[in-house]
């Protein structure tokens, strides 16, 4: 009986504080696998767009109030991304500590490369987001610098486990450098290889890549393909080899599947976000790697 | 469901309250008169208004944008009021709304295609969302409302009686009275839920009631009655069930009045037997 006691007494002792895990939301998949990267086991990771869902536009249902009510951390793309939904949500969520300006508010655009920052914006560009493109994290480069934002963030909000964040995000960096070597090889018979995406949604993955957008299936970002653009559109592609045509799964892949038709290139379903699809889409590092094995499948 | 989520919950339902309140009202008058889309034809009329004020440079909230979207809700209340050529023509009033509605939401198509900075602001205008609706815009809206009630109150007599078909003098101008009130409301609930949830709470309770009821009154009182109990099993399964509110609530009150249709129906049937 005594020896028990002396057992946990010395467990007690022995044992690190209980902490409950920090509870963090994020508005996207990426940035929770991101946060798990990061966290291991001592934050409890919920997302709140699906990543086969399209960040512009989410339904709100009575559980994302919930989830930010209780949440430590809120992180979010920002530049205007979730503008749409996600305002109202914080709103009714009432929970004063994730409010933008606060120190459970993180928005991870701050610290990473921003590509397409308009210097001028006028309403005959289209659905243009004026603090510059917000899909920024398919970057592989950009995910590291939002994964060292994180695990500030994280050490800010939990000091105690300050090394364990430290020792996971370096543990990260490793593994993405290493996947990154292996994209960059495969990617490297392609590089300057001619493409056609759907919405204005790849200029930093493209640019680390080192593809080239010739242009869009949108006539403008958020405009529906019209007649005329999609005329010249296929002109162009047929005049300057393009050999594939890159789109988000959510968009209606009827007009371009016909420019592909009509142009002989491939039409590409590229996952924009962790979750994108049934597998291959588990985490951050292994969706790039399904991104990468399919638009290869379509260049070669 | 935790205890929680039920704090979330009272202003959804506060607005499903007040939504009832004024649209079973209207409904009756709606369906009475036979313009069932009458609504979304004017709610269409007054994003064509936002979104025109939205291109000529106006903030989407601003009170400019709010003034061109009632200006054109004036319009189309207008349209409908001098288009009452039914006894000449046989047209029905009912092909002029559908036509109305057509153009607008193709004009407003035209219009967002040249110039759309924010098209994901105006699909935002016109799918409000029930769930997150503010303190603030329940309080207004009760109040706006409760202005709009009072006025048809005054006026009953003359709004029945145009709606159930009854000449009156000068019948242009009180049927432009009643759209442009009507317009008006329905501009500011579709901004709230949703053009889906705005229709049912419009036609189903009122149409719910004529299956029990056939003096004005009674159908009122069957109408608010099932309006406020869907609004509340409605929100309570989409809290539950954590599906969107809004179309929880419009696929509740499809199933509720599919029940009422079959009790009605078995009642109808003991009562024939009973009176053989």
């Amino acid at each position: 009986m005594k020896r028990i006691a002396l057992v946990l007494a010395a467990l007690l002792i022995a044992a690190p504080t209980f902490a409950a895990p920090l509870k963090v939301v994020t508005t996207i998949q990426d940035l929770a696998s991101l946060t798990k990267e990061v966290g291991g086991d001592r934050v409890d990771v919920s997302s709140i767009a699906r990543g086969y869902q399209d960040p512009h536009f989410v339904e709100p249902k009575p559980s994302f109030l919930l989830l930010l009510r209780n949440a430590d951390l809120l992180e979010v793309v920002g530049l205007e991304l979730e503008i749409g939904w996600l305002p109202p949500l914080l709103d009714q969520s009432r929970n004063a500590n994730i409010r933008p300006g606060t120190k459970g508010y993180l928005d991870v655009s701050h610290g990473v490369e921003i590509l397409d920052r308009p210097t001028v914006v006028n309403r005959s560009m289209g659905d243009v987001h004026p603090l510059g493109n917000p899909h920024y994290w398919l970057d592989p480069a950009n995910a590291v610098r939002i994964a060292i934002q994180i695990e500030q963030k994280l050490a800010e909000l939990r000091p105690a486990d300050a090394p364990y964040f430290a020792q996971r995000l370096n543990a990260f960096k490793i593994r993405i450098n290493d996947a990154n070597k292996r994209w960059m090889a495969t990617m490297a018979p392609y590089r300057g290889a001619k493409v056609v995406t759907y919405h204005a949604s790849w200029p930093n993955f493209v640019k680390h890549f080192g593809l080239d957008v010739v242009n869009y299936v949108e006539p403008k970002p958020g405009v529906p393909p019209s007649p005329s653009h999609t005329f010249e559109l296929i002109n162009l592609m047929k005049a300057q080899h393009v050999k594939a045509i890159l789109m988000e799964p959510y968009f209606d892949a009827k007009t371009p599947q016909s420019i592909a038709e009509r142009t002989g290139a491939k039409l590409v379903v590229l996952y924009p976000s962790v979750g994108g699809a049934k597998s291959g889409t588990d985490d951050y590092i292994q969706t790039v790697d399904t991104n990468i094995a399919n638009l290869v499948k379509a260049l070669q | 469901m935790t205890l929680e989520l039920i704090g979330f919950l009272y202003l959804p339902l506060l607005a499903g309250l007040i939504l009832t309140g004024i649209h079973a009202y209207l409904g009756v008058h709606v369906v009475e008169r036979g313009v069932i889309f009458v609504d979304l034809s004017l709610a269409q009329i007054a994003a064509l208004g936002t979104t025109i004020a939205y291109l000529a440079g106006h903030d989407l909230h601003s009170n400019v944008t709010y003034f061109w979207s009632l200006g054109f809700t004036i319009l189309g209340a207008a349209i409908f009021a001098f288009t009452r050529v039914h006894g000449e023509t046989r047209i029905p009033q009912e092909a002029i709304i559908g036509i109305v509605y057509a153009v607008s939401a193709a004009a407003a198509i035209l219009a967002m295609s040249k110039a759309p900075e924010g098209t994901e602001h105006l699909k935002d205008m016109l799918v409000g969302n029930i769930l997150t609706v503010s303190k603030f815009t329940v309080a207004k809206t009760a109040a706006l409302y409760a202005i709009v009630g009072l006025f048809h109150y005054i006026f009953r007599k003359k709004f029945l009686a145009i709606s159930m078909g009854e000449q009156i003098p000068r019948i242009k101008l009180w049927d432009f009275l009643f759209y442009t009130s009507f317009g008006f409301v329905v501009t500011s609930s579709v901004a709230i839920a949703g053009v889906l949830l705005v229709f049912s709470y419009l036609i189903v309770p009122s149409v719910a009631a004529m299956l029990f009821a056939s003096s004005i009154g009674k159908r009122l009182a069957i109408g608010w009655t099932m309006g406020a109990v869907v609004s509340a099993i409605g929100i309570m399964i989409s809290f539950q069930a954590d599906l969107p509110t809004g179309a929880t609530i419009v696929c509740t009150f499809g199933i509720a009045l599919l029940l009422l249709a079959i009790i009605w129906r078995l009642t109808r049937r003991s009562g024939t037997a009973l009176a053989n």
